[in-house]
């Protein structure tokens, strides 16, 4: 009589309320999705031979080109077309989105958001939250996950989440060879609607000076050696397996892992320290190509593999962001995904437009030469 | 280069949003929005946005005397479009292309670009200009 009573209860707990069962995240999913990468590429040669760097020092990154955002682009612009994108796929009112929220380390203003900005162009203003996130390359990936809490308690229908940077580098720092130009958007909703779903998420932060820009500095400085062990392994790490204790998933549950990419090196070796196989992080590693677009590193990569991932398939989401911090998201997709895919152009149709230009062309558009204006 | 605010941030929709006016009488669109059809002279105007249109080249123009402010835009190349749906005829600046790849009939779209750029401490002026499809430039 007990058992039966007690079995009464898990059923009726697992089935008729299983919704209350949930992790906040299971009820809310990535309803539409959208990057963007400038056409200007230049080669990694082009800066070591100006630079007079180790002509090895490309391989060893494991990055070729990098992308350059025109002189007439930005991160707001940038931002624009990803967002655009994006709601593209999520086919929603623009009206009904209630928070714009922009990831970047490179806004235009100091002071005066970036977000309405954003918001006024695509025509999401007035009644929304708008504001800029800052946390290095972290920024936007903090804003998705605080995204998720705002779209599973009610509080708003569509949350718009966006990552984009023109990163900038001191000239002939080593910084230079890889800090580049994408955007990265995305609509969060609820599961019913999204193209893929979460199930989960962890973050881990700590105070660790990696990397950092002060007030009147125009460039960033950084640690050499210590952006890596102390800060991007240890944080990722630290991330991915209070994941893996909060759900009990392990490297093999997953089909893809897309870590922060800040060269072509860093990710395959954190997927090897967690037990990831090359093969998984391949299809989202895009900084090969392009360079490190810090806050839309790792969620480029995401956008990849969702312009190609089959129903059912499970995605490992880490970013970092250097200072130092870093998220873990396990993202499940849904069929919604093949209906949504062709609605935008896909990351690949932007890879593959590129023009190369100069480092003169490049020191122009990205504003390293100092003019009186 | 000083732009007066008011004018600036009362024009930002149009800017943004590339919004056009409609004629509800002979079905003509003009950008920028009027109240007034330039075309008819009705006053039955309703507003469009071309954001989402594709366009095509009519002609265009290579400016090497750039004027204070657009030096690091040079050449500025401005060009005359018509949007293929409303057949509205916008002047806009033409990005992401160099003068050797544009041609009469060119099919474009619209993108958000800086337009204006008050040096180092005043505002930037956002606003639509045009790029050659993004697929015809793979």
């Amino acid at each position: 009589m007990i058992i039966q009573l007690l079995r009464f209860i898990y059923s009726l707990l697992n089935n008729s309320f299983k919704v209350l069962l949930l992790l906040p995240e299971e009820n809310t999913g990535i309803v539409g999705w959208g990057s963007y990468v400038p056409r200007w590429r230049i080669t990694l040669k082009e800066i070591v031979e100006t630079w007079g760097f180790n002509p090895e020092q490309p391989k060893e990154l494991r990055v070729v080109e990098k992308s350059v955002a025109g002189v007439d682009e930005d991160a707001v612009t940038m931002a624009w077309e990803a967002a655009r994108n994006a709601l593209a796929r999520a086919g929603v009112n623009p009206k009904e989105i209630g928070a714009v929220w922009f990831g970047t380390e490179s806004k235009p203003y100091a002071v005066k958001p970036s977000a309405t900005i954003i918001a006024e162009a695509l025509g999401i203003t007035p009644n929304a939250m708008a504001t800029d996130w800052e946390f290095a390359c972290r920024a936007a990936s903090e804003a998705l996950r605080t995204s998720i809490g705002v779209v599973a308690s009610g509080l708003i229908k569509y949350a718009l989440v966006i990552g984009s940077d023109t990163a900038q580098a001191n000239p002939g720092d080593v910084l230079e060879l890889t800090a580049s130009s994408a955007a990265t958007a995305l609509v969060i909703g609820r599961r019913e609607e999204a193209a893929a779903y979460f199930e989960a998420s962890a973050s881990y932060v700590t105070d660790t000076p990696d990397f950092w820009r002060r007030d009147n500095s125009r460039y960033p400085l950084h640690g050499e050696a210590f952006t890596g062990e102390p800060a991007y392994f240890k944080h990722i790490i630290g991330a991915v397996k209070a994941l893996f204790a909060k759900t009990g998933l392990k490297p093999s549950d997953f089909d893809y892992a897309v870590f922060h990419q800040p060269n072509g090196t860093f990710p395959i070796r954190v997927a090897e320290i967690l037990g990831f196989t090359k093969e998984k992080v391949i299809p989202g590693l895009v900084t090969p190509l392009i360079g490190n677009s810090y806050n839309s590193s790792a969620l480029i990569g995401l956008s990849k593999i969702l312009d190609q991932a089959a129903p059912g398939q499970r995605i490992l989401l880490a970013p970092f962001g250097s200072g130092a911090g870093s998220d873990a998201f396990s993202i499940v997709v849904t069929d919604k995904v093949m209906e949504k895919r062709d609605k935008a152009p896909k990351v690949e149709d932007y890879l593959n437009r590129k023009q190369l230009i100069s480092y003169a062309l490049y020191a122009k558009y990205r504003r390293l030469i100092n003019r009186i204006d | 280069m000083r732009i007066s605010i008011p004018p600036s941030w009362r024009t930002r929709i149009y800017r943004y949003r590339l919004t056009a006016t409609k004629c509800k009488k002979c079905g003509r669109a003009a950008y920028p929005p009027s109240n007034i059809c330039r075309y008819c002279g009705s006053k039955e105007v309703e507003f469009i946005d071309l954001i989402d249109e594709k366009a095509r080249l009519i002609t265009w123009t290579i400016i090497y005397s750039a004027m204070e402010g657009f030096e690091e835009k040079r050449p500025v190349v401005l060009g005359i479009l018509e949007t293929i749906n409303t057949k509205a005829r916008v002047m806009a600046p033409l990005t992401d292309t160099t003068p050797e790849e544009l041609r009469v009939g060119l099919m474009m779209e619209p993108v958000l670009r800086r337009i204006i750029n008050e040096g180092g401490h005043g505002l930037i002026h956002y606003g639509v200009s045009y790029r050659p499809l993004l697929k015809s430039t793979s």
